[in-house]
Protein backbone atom coordinates (compact mmCIF):
# COMPACT_ATOMS: atom_id res chain seq x y z
CA UNK A 1 0.00 0.00 0.00
CA UNK A 2 2.46 2.47 0.75
CA UNK A 3 4.32 1.48 -1.83
CA UNK A 4 1.53 2.18 -4.19
CA UNK A 5 1.00 6.06 -2.54
CA UNK A 6 4.53 6.62 -2.86
CA UNK A 7 4.44 5.96 -6.71
CA UNK A 8 0.99 8.09 -7.06
CA UNK A 9 2.65 10.65 -4.84
CA UNK A 10 6.07 10.64 -7.15
CA UNK A 11 4.07 9.88 -9.98
CA UNK A 12 2.38 13.31 -9.40
CA UNK A 13 5.51 14.88 -8.69
CA UNK A 14 7.71 13.72 -11.67
CA UNK A 15 6.81 11.49 -14.53
CA UNK A 16 5.62 7.74 -13.61
CA UNK A 17 8.76 6.07 -14.80
CA UNK A 18 10.76 7.86 -12.55
CA UNK A 19 9.86 5.53 -9.17
CA UNK A 20 8.17 2.46 -11.11
CA UNK A 21 9.23 -0.17 -8.16
CA UNK A 22 10.10 -3.76 -9.87
CA UNK A 23 8.98 -6.28 -12.02
CA UNK A 24 9.77 -10.04 -11.96
CA UNK A 25 11.58 -10.99 -15.77
CA UNK A 26 12.09 -14.12 -17.47
CA UNK A 27 13.44 -15.41 -20.50
CA UNK A 28 10.93 -14.82 -23.86
CA UNK A 29 10.93 -18.64 -23.97
CA UNK A 30 9.81 -19.79 -20.23
CA UNK A 31 6.36 -20.13 -20.67
CA UNK A 32 5.38 -22.26 -17.00
CA UNK A 33 2.90 -20.96 -15.48
CA UNK A 34 4.10 -18.36 -12.53
CA UNK A 35 2.08 -16.65 -9.94
CA UNK A 36 2.88 -14.61 -6.96
CA UNK A 37 3.03 -17.79 -4.71
CA UNK A 38 5.31 -19.59 -6.82
CA UNK A 39 7.55 -16.78 -7.67
CA UNK A 40 7.87 -16.22 -3.70
CA UNK A 41 8.59 -20.16 -3.52
CA UNK A 42 11.31 -19.92 -5.92
CA UNK A 43 12.90 -16.44 -4.50
CA UNK A 44 13.29 -18.37 -1.30
CA UNK A 45 14.20 -21.47 -2.93
CA UNK A 46 11.32 -24.24 -1.44
CA UNK A 47 10.67 -24.81 -5.14
CA UNK A 48 12.93 -25.30 -7.74
CA UNK A 49 11.78 -25.81 -10.28
CA UNK A 50 9.60 -24.15 -13.27
CA UNK A 51 5.89 -25.68 -13.72
CA UNK A 52 7.73 -26.69 -17.32
CA UNK A 53 10.41 -29.25 -15.04
CA UNK A 54 13.03 -27.23 -15.85
CA UNK A 55 15.61 -26.02 -12.81
CA UNK A 56 15.33 -22.65 -11.68
CA UNK A 57 18.45 -20.50 -11.96
CA UNK A 58 17.42 -17.08 -9.21
CA UNK A 59 19.17 -13.82 -9.58
CA UNK A 60 18.64 -10.98 -7.56
CA UNK A 61 20.74 -8.26 -6.65
CA UNK A 62 23.30 -7.04 -4.43
CA UNK A 63 22.16 -6.50 -1.07
CA UNK A 64 23.13 -2.87 -0.39
CA UNK A 65 20.56 -2.09 -3.75
CA UNK A 66 17.39 -0.22 -2.38
CA UNK A 67 15.78 -2.46 -5.15
CA UNK A 68 16.79 -5.15 -3.61
CA UNK A 69 15.16 -4.09 0.04
CA UNK A 70 12.07 -3.26 -1.44
CA UNK A 71 11.58 -6.88 -3.51
CA UNK A 72 12.58 -8.85 -0.28
CA UNK A 73 10.26 -6.49 1.47
CA UNK A 74 7.43 -6.74 -0.40
CA UNK A 75 7.36 -9.77 -2.14
CA UNK A 76 9.28 -12.28 -0.03
CA UNK A 77 7.89 -10.32 3.08
CA UNK A 78 11.09 -10.37 4.45
CA UNK A 79 14.49 -8.17 5.30
CA UNK A 80 17.19 -8.87 3.02
CA UNK A 81 19.24 -10.21 5.76
CA UNK A 82 16.35 -13.03 6.46
CA UNK A 83 16.36 -14.13 2.61
CA UNK A 84 19.93 -14.56 2.99
CA UNK A 85 20.02 -16.74 6.22
CA UNK A 86 17.28 -19.10 4.33
CA UNK A 87 19.61 -19.37 1.66
CA UNK A 88 22.31 -20.05 3.70
CA UNK A 89 20.67 -22.58 5.37
CA UNK A 90 20.13 -24.05 1.60
CA UNK A 91 23.15 -23.91 0.30
CA UNK A 92 24.67 -25.74 3.30
CA UNK A 93 22.36 -28.90 3.26
CA UNK A 94 22.73 -29.46 -0.36
CA UNK A 95 19.62 -28.07 -0.98
CA UNK A 96 19.94 -25.11 -2.96
CA UNK A 97 22.69 -22.73 -5.15
CA UNK A 98 22.80 -19.03 -3.48
CA UNK A 99 21.11 -16.98 -6.03
CA UNK A 100 23.69 -15.29 -8.36
CA UNK A 101 23.55 -11.68 -7.73
CA UNK A 102 24.13 -8.89 -10.08
CA UNK A 103 24.91 -5.08 -9.83
CA UNK A 104 22.40 -3.75 -12.52
CA UNK A 105 19.28 -3.85 -14.69
CA UNK A 106 21.42 -4.29 -17.32
CA UNK A 107 23.41 -7.04 -16.17
CA UNK A 108 19.91 -8.92 -15.53
CA UNK A 109 18.81 -8.38 -18.45
CA UNK A 110 22.33 -10.05 -20.09
CA UNK A 111 21.65 -12.70 -17.68
CA UNK A 112 18.18 -13.77 -18.20
CA UNK A 113 18.49 -13.38 -22.03
CA UNK A 114 21.27 -16.08 -22.23
CA UNK A 115 19.81 -18.40 -19.64
CA UNK A 116 16.09 -19.73 -21.03
CA UNK A 117 15.88 -20.98 -16.83
CA UNK A 118 16.57 -17.66 -15.17
CA UNK A 119 14.32 -15.67 -13.28
CA UNK A 120 15.45 -12.15 -11.89
CA UNK A 121 13.71 -8.67 -11.30
CA UNK A 122 14.54 -5.19 -12.59
CA UNK A 123 13.18 -1.78 -12.34
CA UNK A 124 10.20 -1.51 -14.23
CA UNK A 125 11.53 1.62 -16.28
CA UNK A 126 14.67 -1.25 -17.06
CA UNK A 127 12.16 -3.09 -19.08
CA UNK A 128 12.81 -4.13 -22.52
CA UNK A 129 10.59 -5.56 -24.83
CA UNK A 130 13.53 -8.43 -25.10
CA UNK A 131 12.28 -9.98 -21.70
CA UNK A 132 9.23 -10.90 -20.35
CA UNK A 133 7.76 -9.76 -17.55
CA UNK A 134 5.96 -11.88 -15.26
CA UNK A 135 2.55 -10.66 -13.28
CA UNK A 136 2.48 -11.65 -9.78
CA UNK A 137 -0.38 -9.39 -8.82
CA UNK B 1 42.92 -17.39 -5.57
CA UNK B 2 42.71 -19.70 -2.12
CA UNK B 3 38.95 -20.47 -3.07
CA UNK B 4 40.87 -21.71 -7.22
CA UNK B 5 43.69 -24.40 -4.84
CA UNK B 6 40.98 -25.74 -2.82
CA UNK B 7 38.50 -26.65 -6.21
CA UNK B 8 41.34 -27.46 -7.68
CA UNK B 9 42.47 -29.68 -4.96
CA UNK B 10 38.81 -30.87 -4.59
CA UNK B 11 37.68 -31.51 -7.97
CA UNK B 12 40.95 -33.66 -8.36
CA UNK B 13 39.93 -35.36 -4.88
CA UNK B 14 36.41 -36.35 -6.68
CA UNK B 15 37.66 -37.26 -10.71
CA UNK B 16 34.48 -35.24 -11.61
CA UNK B 17 34.31 -34.13 -14.96
CA UNK B 18 36.62 -31.56 -16.14
CA UNK B 19 33.48 -29.14 -17.16
CA UNK B 20 32.38 -29.62 -13.61
CA UNK B 21 31.28 -26.41 -11.74
CA UNK B 22 32.48 -26.33 -8.43
CA UNK B 23 30.70 -23.97 -5.55
CA UNK B 24 32.75 -22.70 -3.04
CA UNK B 25 30.82 -21.76 0.42
CA UNK B 26 31.91 -21.13 3.62
CA UNK B 27 30.52 -19.83 7.31
CA UNK B 28 32.41 -19.16 10.55
CA UNK B 29 31.56 -19.01 14.48
CA UNK B 30 33.49 -17.11 16.16
CA UNK B 31 32.19 -17.78 19.84
CA UNK B 32 33.93 -16.45 23.52
CA UNK B 33 32.60 -16.58 26.67
CA UNK B 34 33.39 -16.30 30.45
CA UNK B 35 31.30 -17.87 33.51
CA UNK B 36 30.41 -16.50 37.09
CA UNK B 37 33.06 -16.81 39.22
CA UNK B 38 34.47 -20.58 40.15
CA UNK B 39 31.71 -22.03 37.76
CA UNK B 40 31.49 -23.92 34.66
CA UNK B 41 29.06 -24.60 31.76
CA UNK B 42 29.00 -26.16 28.16
CA UNK B 43 32.79 -26.28 28.40
CA UNK B 44 33.59 -22.55 29.33
CA UNK B 45 34.69 -21.85 33.13
CA UNK B 46 35.54 -18.22 34.85
CA UNK B 47 38.34 -17.60 32.10
CA UNK B 48 37.65 -16.01 29.25
CA UNK B 49 37.42 -18.79 26.10
CA UNK B 50 37.78 -18.40 22.68
CA UNK B 51 38.00 -22.19 21.23
CA UNK B 52 35.03 -24.05 23.08
CA UNK B 53 32.66 -23.00 20.47
CA UNK B 54 34.50 -21.28 17.75
CA UNK B 55 34.69 -23.10 14.17
CA UNK B 56 35.36 -22.45 10.56
CA UNK B 57 33.82 -23.99 7.71
CA UNK B 58 34.36 -25.00 4.21
CA UNK B 59 31.89 -26.36 1.85
CA UNK B 60 32.89 -27.58 -1.56
CA UNK B 61 29.98 -28.87 -4.34
CA UNK B 62 30.36 -29.72 -7.59
CA UNK B 63 27.35 -30.82 -10.10
CA UNK B 64 28.39 -33.70 -11.69
CA UNK B 65 25.00 -33.84 -13.53
CA UNK B 66 22.06 -32.13 -13.83
CA UNK B 67 20.83 -34.65 -11.45
CA UNK B 68 23.57 -35.15 -8.95
CA UNK B 69 26.21 -33.34 -6.78
CA UNK B 70 28.34 -34.54 -4.36
CA UNK B 71 28.91 -32.14 -1.46
CA UNK B 72 31.79 -31.86 1.31
CA UNK B 73 32.07 -29.92 4.28
CA UNK B 74 35.14 -29.52 6.19
CA UNK B 75 34.48 -28.17 9.61
CA UNK B 76 37.54 -26.86 11.95
CA UNK B 77 36.58 -26.49 15.59
CA UNK B 78 38.48 -24.33 17.98
CA UNK B 79 37.75 -27.48 21.05
CA UNK B 80 39.52 -29.63 18.29
CA UNK B 81 42.13 -27.39 18.22
CA UNK B 82 41.10 -26.45 14.31
CA UNK B 83 42.41 -29.52 13.08
CA UNK B 84 40.07 -29.76 10.06
CA UNK B 85 37.71 -32.84 9.98
CA UNK B 86 35.08 -34.24 7.20
CA UNK B 87 31.77 -33.27 9.01
CA UNK B 88 29.67 -34.09 5.97
CA UNK B 89 30.36 -35.80 2.43
CA UNK B 90 27.67 -37.24 0.46
CA UNK B 91 26.30 -37.70 -2.67
CA UNK B 92 23.08 -36.33 -4.09
CA UNK B 93 20.88 -37.63 -6.47
CA UNK B 94 17.66 -35.74 -7.48
CA UNK B 95 15.19 -38.35 -8.39
CA UNK B 96 12.73 -35.76 -9.45
CA UNK B 97 12.46 -32.07 -8.89
CA UNK B 98 10.81 -33.43 -5.42
CA UNK B 99 12.86 -35.78 -3.71
CA UNK B 100 16.36 -36.12 -3.65
CA UNK B 101 18.45 -39.48 -2.52
CA UNK B 102 21.80 -38.62 -0.61
CA UNK B 103 24.60 -41.24 0.09
CA UNK B 104 27.64 -40.93 2.48
CA UNK B 105 27.62 -38.75 5.87
CA UNK B 106 25.13 -36.19 6.57
CA UNK B 107 23.23 -34.62 9.50
CA UNK B 108 20.35 -36.72 10.99
CA UNK B 109 17.50 -34.29 10.68
CA UNK B 110 16.28 -35.29 14.06
CA UNK B 111 15.63 -31.60 15.17
CA UNK B 112 13.81 -28.24 13.51
CA UNK B 113 17.45 -26.51 12.98
CA UNK B 114 19.21 -29.72 12.77
CA UNK B 115 20.99 -29.12 8.79
CA UNK B 116 21.92 -25.58 9.96
CA UNK B 117 22.65 -25.95 14.01
CA UNK B 118 26.39 -25.06 13.63
CA UNK B 119 25.78 -22.45 10.59
CA UNK B 120 25.08 -20.08 13.54
CA UNK B 121 24.26 -16.96 10.51
CA UNK B 122 20.83 -18.58 10.13
CA UNK B 123 19.53 -18.94 13.69
CA UNK B 124 19.00 -16.70 16.40
CA UNK B 125 20.92 -17.88 19.39
CA UNK B 126 24.88 -17.95 20.07
CA UNK B 127 24.21 -21.82 19.83
CA UNK B 128 20.83 -23.98 19.34
CA UNK B 129 19.79 -24.98 23.13
CA UNK B 130 21.78 -27.44 24.31
CA UNK B 131 19.15 -29.10 26.09
CA UNK B 132 17.78 -30.25 23.24
CA UNK B 133 20.42 -30.27 20.65
CA UNK B 134 23.55 -32.12 22.60
CA UNK B 135 23.00 -35.42 21.37
CA UNK B 136 25.70 -38.08 19.65
CA UNK B 137 23.92 -39.21 17.27
CA UNK B 138 23.95 -35.31 15.05
CA UNK B 139 25.92 -37.27 11.79
CA UNK B 140 25.25 -40.31 10.58
CA UNK B 141 26.63 -42.86 7.64
CA UNK B 142 23.96 -43.75 5.57
CA UNK B 143 21.30 -42.63 3.18
CA UNK B 144 19.00 -39.73 3.33
CA UNK B 145 15.56 -39.51 0.78
CA UNK B 146 13.96 -35.83 0.92
CA UNK B 147 10.68 -34.86 -0.40
CA UNK B 148 9.07 -31.77 -0.33
CA UNK B 149 5.77 -30.66 -2.26
CA UNK B 150 2.96 -28.47 -1.83
CA UNK B 151 -0.82 -28.35 -1.30
CA UNK B 152 -2.21 -25.54 -1.37
CA UNK B 153 -0.65 -22.72 0.38
CA UNK B 154 0.93 -25.61 2.78
CA UNK B 155 4.33 -26.74 1.96
CA UNK B 156 4.90 -30.72 2.72
CA UNK B 157 8.45 -32.03 4.03
CA UNK B 158 8.89 -35.83 4.55
CA UNK B 159 12.14 -36.87 5.11
CA UNK B 160 13.61 -40.77 6.15
CA UNK B 161 16.93 -41.49 6.72
CA UNK B 162 18.97 -45.05 7.55
CA UNK B 163 22.66 -45.41 8.52
CA UNK B 164 24.85 -46.01 11.62
CA UNK B 165 26.79 -43.49 13.86
CA UNK B 166 29.74 -44.05 16.27
CA UNK B 167 30.49 -41.48 17.98
CA UNK B 168 33.01 -40.23 21.76
CA UNK B 169 30.73 -39.70 24.87
CA UNK B 170 31.24 -39.13 28.47
CA UNK B 171 34.68 -41.00 27.51
CA UNK B 172 33.53 -43.41 25.81
CA UNK B 173 31.99 -44.98 22.84
CA UNK B 174 28.33 -44.70 21.41
CA UNK B 175 27.66 -46.52 18.40
CA UNK B 176 24.14 -47.03 16.53
CA UNK B 177 23.42 -49.66 14.00
CA UNK B 178 20.06 -50.12 11.77
CA UNK B 179 20.03 -46.53 12.67
CA UNK B 180 16.21 -45.25 11.35
CA UNK B 181 14.57 -42.13 11.39
CA UNK B 182 11.23 -40.72 9.88
CA UNK B 183 10.20 -37.07 9.94
CA UNK B 184 6.98 -34.75 8.41
CA UNK B 185 6.95 -31.24 8.82
CA UNK B 186 3.96 -28.98 7.09
CA UNK B 187 4.07 -25.28 6.74
CA UNK B 188 2.44 -22.16 5.45
CA UNK B 189 3.92 -18.54 5.56
CA UNK B 190 3.57 -18.43 9.58
CA UNK B 191 3.22 -21.75 10.77
CA UNK B 192 5.36 -24.75 11.39
CA UNK B 193 4.45 -28.07 12.72
CA UNK B 194 7.01 -31.12 12.68
CA UNK B 195 7.47 -34.89 14.03
CA UNK B 196 10.31 -37.13 13.99
CA UNK B 197 10.52 -40.74 14.81
CA UNK B 198 13.90 -42.55 15.40
CA UNK B 199 15.28 -45.48 16.25
CA UNK B 200 18.65 -47.67 16.69
CA UNK B 201 20.40 -50.13 18.29
CA UNK B 202 22.52 -48.45 20.77
CA UNK B 203 25.89 -49.69 22.24
CA UNK B 204 27.84 -47.88 24.66
CA UNK B 205 30.98 -48.97 25.85
CA UNK B 206 33.71 -47.28 28.46
CA UNK B 207 36.48 -48.64 30.73
CA UNK B 208 35.25 -48.32 34.03
CA UNK B 209 31.55 -48.72 33.43
CA UNK B 210 32.20 -51.95 31.02
CA UNK B 211 34.35 -53.33 34.19
CA UNK B 212 31.52 -52.38 36.58
CA UNK B 213 28.74 -53.87 34.82
CA UNK B 214 31.35 -56.89 34.29
CA UNK B 215 31.19 -57.18 37.97
CA UNK B 216 27.85 -57.54 38.37
CA UNK B 217 28.02 -60.06 35.74
CA UNK B 218 29.18 -62.02 37.96
CA UNK B 219 26.77 -61.89 40.23
CA UNK B 220 24.05 -62.27 37.98
CA UNK B 221 24.54 -62.47 34.06
CA UNK B 222 20.75 -61.60 33.23
CA UNK B 223 21.04 -58.43 35.05
CA UNK B 224 23.93 -56.99 33.94
CA UNK B 225 22.91 -57.99 30.54
CA UNK B 226 19.79 -55.41 31.26
CA UNK B 227 21.90 -52.97 32.45
CA UNK B 228 24.45 -52.43 29.95
CA UNK B 229 23.86 -50.48 26.41
CA UNK B 230 24.92 -53.48 24.38
CA UNK B 231 23.06 -53.61 21.05
CA UNK B 232 19.88 -52.50 22.79
CA UNK B 233 16.37 -51.09 20.91
CA UNK B 234 16.49 -47.25 21.63
CA UNK B 235 14.03 -44.11 20.44
CA UNK B 236 13.83 -40.97 19.62
CA UNK B 237 10.48 -39.03 19.40
CA UNK B 238 10.28 -34.99 18.66
CA UNK B 239 7.76 -32.39 18.16
CA UNK B 240 8.28 -29.36 16.85
CA UNK B 241 6.43 -25.73 16.01
CA UNK B 242 7.47 -22.02 14.88
CA UNK B 243 5.14 -19.40 14.72
CA UNK B 244 6.88 -16.70 12.31
CA UNK B 245 4.92 -13.46 12.12
CA UNK B 246 8.32 -11.84 10.64
CA UNK B 247 8.18 -8.63 13.51
CA UNK B 248 7.81 -11.36 16.07
CA UNK B 249 8.03 -14.97 16.54
CA UNK B 250 7.60 -17.95 19.17
CA UNK B 251 8.99 -21.80 18.51
CA UNK B 252 9.69 -24.51 20.78
CA UNK B 253 10.71 -28.31 20.75
CA UNK B 254 10.00 -31.51 22.60
CA UNK B 255 12.32 -34.63 22.57
CA UNK B 256 11.99 -37.59 24.20
CA UNK B 257 14.91 -40.24 24.03
CA UNK B 258 15.15 -43.94 25.57
CA UNK B 259 16.85 -46.91 25.61
CA UNK B 260 14.54 -49.32 27.88
CA UNK B 261 16.86 -51.97 28.96
CA UNK B 262 19.86 -49.84 30.44
CA UNK B 263 20.79 -47.93 33.26
CA UNK B 264 20.27 -44.98 31.53
CA UNK B 265 17.17 -42.97 32.26
CA UNK B 266 14.28 -41.76 29.66
CA UNK B 267 15.58 -37.76 28.06
CA UNK B 268 13.21 -35.63 28.23
CA UNK B 269 14.18 -32.39 26.69
CA UNK B 270 12.45 -29.21 25.11
CA UNK B 271 12.55 -25.45 24.74
CA UNK B 272 10.39 -22.30 23.77
CA UNK B 273 11.72 -19.57 22.14
CA UNK B 274 10.40 -16.48 21.38
CA UNK B 275 11.38 -13.08 20.40
CA UNK B 276 10.99 -9.83 17.58
CA UNK B 277 12.69 -8.33 14.78
CA UNK B 278 13.11 -4.49 15.26
CA UNK B 279 15.09 -3.51 12.61
CA UNK B 280 18.39 -5.15 12.28
CA UNK B 281 17.87 -5.81 16.16
CA UNK B 282 16.38 -9.65 16.91
CA UNK B 283 16.07 -9.57 20.83
CA UNK B 284 14.87 -13.78 22.08
CA UNK B 285 14.62 -15.18 25.23
CA UNK B 286 14.27 -18.74 25.77
CA UNK B 287 13.57 -21.35 28.78
CA UNK B 288 14.91 -25.21 28.46
CA UNK B 289 14.23 -27.98 30.72
CA UNK B 290 15.78 -31.22 30.55
CA UNK B 291 14.95 -34.38 32.69
CA UNK B 292 16.40 -37.70 32.75
CA UNK B 293 17.11 -38.84 36.47
CA UNK B 294 14.62 -41.62 37.52
CA UNK B 295 16.22 -44.57 38.58
CA UNK B 296 16.29 -48.04 36.68
CA UNK B 297 16.98 -51.57 37.18
CA UNK B 298 16.04 -51.32 41.27
CA UNK B 299 13.05 -53.00 40.26
CA UNK B 300 14.82 -56.08 38.27
CA UNK B 301 17.31 -55.89 41.45
CA UNK B 302 14.71 -56.62 43.86
CA UNK B 303 13.98 -59.59 41.70
CA UNK B 304 17.27 -60.97 42.34
CA UNK B 305 16.35 -61.32 46.30
CA UNK B 306 18.82 -60.45 49.12
CA UNK B 307 21.81 -60.65 49.95
CA UNK B 308 22.47 -59.47 45.95
CA UNK B 309 19.80 -57.03 45.80
CA UNK B 310 21.82 -55.14 49.06
CA UNK B 311 24.98 -55.74 47.50
CA UNK B 312 24.71 -54.47 44.15
CA UNK B 313 22.35 -51.12 45.11
CA UNK B 314 25.44 -49.20 45.10
CA UNK B 315 26.64 -49.99 42.17
CA UNK B 316 23.47 -49.99 40.69
CA UNK B 317 22.82 -46.29 42.05
CA UNK B 318 26.19 -45.10 41.09
CA UNK B 319 25.59 -46.08 37.06
CA UNK B 320 22.74 -44.52 37.33
CA UNK B 321 23.96 -41.53 38.54
CA UNK B 322 26.84 -41.40 35.65
CA UNK B 323 24.04 -39.98 33.28
CA UNK B 324 21.47 -38.52 34.99
CA UNK B 325 20.59 -34.46 34.69
CA UNK B 326 17.54 -32.59 35.86
CA UNK B 327 17.92 -29.08 34.75
CA UNK B 328 16.38 -25.61 33.38
CA UNK B 329 18.31 -23.02 31.34
CA UNK B 330 16.76 -19.29 30.68
CA UNK B 331 18.42 -17.77 28.10
CA UNK B 332 18.69 -13.72 26.92
CA UNK B 333 19.80 -13.03 23.36
CA UNK B 334 20.59 -10.17 21.30
CA UNK B 335 21.51 -10.52 17.60
CA UNK B 336 22.55 -7.87 15.11
CA UNK B 337 22.65 -8.01 11.66
CA UNK B 338 25.48 -5.81 11.09
CA UNK B 339 25.62 -6.08 7.46
CA UNK B 340 24.59 -8.82 4.82
CA UNK B 341 25.84 -12.35 5.74
CA UNK B 342 27.31 -11.14 8.95
CA UNK B 343 26.09 -11.12 12.34
CA UNK B 344 26.80 -10.67 16.25
CA UNK B 345 25.08 -11.98 19.29
CA UNK B 346 25.45 -11.75 22.62
CA UNK B 347 23.98 -14.42 24.91
CA UNK B 348 23.19 -14.33 28.51
CA UNK B 349 22.36 -17.91 29.99
CA UNK B 350 21.35 -19.10 34.10
CA UNK B 351 21.75 -22.91 34.41
CA UNK B 352 19.94 -23.96 37.15
CA UNK B 353 20.47 -27.56 38.83
CA UNK B 354 18.15 -29.89 40.16
CA UNK B 355 20.27 -32.56 41.38
CA UNK B 356 23.25 -30.84 42.24
CA UNK B 357 22.86 -26.89 43.14
CA UNK B 358 26.86 -26.51 43.21
CA UNK B 359 26.49 -26.96 39.56
CA UNK B 360 24.44 -23.83 38.90
CA UNK B 361 25.88 -21.41 36.52
CA UNK B 362 25.62 -17.96 34.44
CA UNK B 363 27.30 -17.93 31.44
CA UNK B 364 27.99 -14.86 29.21
CA UNK B 365 29.11 -15.47 25.17
CA UNK B 366 29.17 -13.05 22.47
CA UNK B 367 29.35 -14.72 18.98
CA UNK B 368 30.32 -13.38 15.47
CA UNK B 369 28.73 -15.26 12.18
CA UNK B 370 29.37 -14.97 8.89
CA UNK B 371 28.84 -16.72 5.73
CA UNK B 372 30.25 -16.76 2.28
Amino acid sequence: MKRIFGTLLFGALFSSHVFGGYAVVVHPENTSELDYQTVKRIFLGKETAFSNGELATVLTHSPDSSLRAEFDEAVLKRKTFAVDAQWSKLVFTGRGTMPQTVQSDQEMIDLILQNKNAIGFIETSSVISDVKVVKID
Amino acid sequence: MKKLIVAAALTAAFVLPAQADIRINGFANLIGGVTGSEESLYGYDDTFNLSEESLFALQASGSINERMSATVQILARGADDYDPNFEWAYISYRVTNRATLSAGRFRLPLFKYSDSLDIGYSHNWVSVPQAVYDVPFNNIDGFRVDYSDFVGDWEVKLGAAVGTFENEVSGGVITGDNTYMVNAEVSNDWLSLRTVYGGTEASFSQTQLDAAIGQIGQASASFADFLAINEDKSNFVGLGFTIDRFSWFLAGEYTNIEIADSYTPTDEAMFVTAGFRAGKWTPSVTYSVFEGDEVKGLEQLQALGQPLQAALTPSVLGLNALFAENYQVATATIRYDYAASFAVKLELSQYTDDLDETKDASLVRFAINYVF
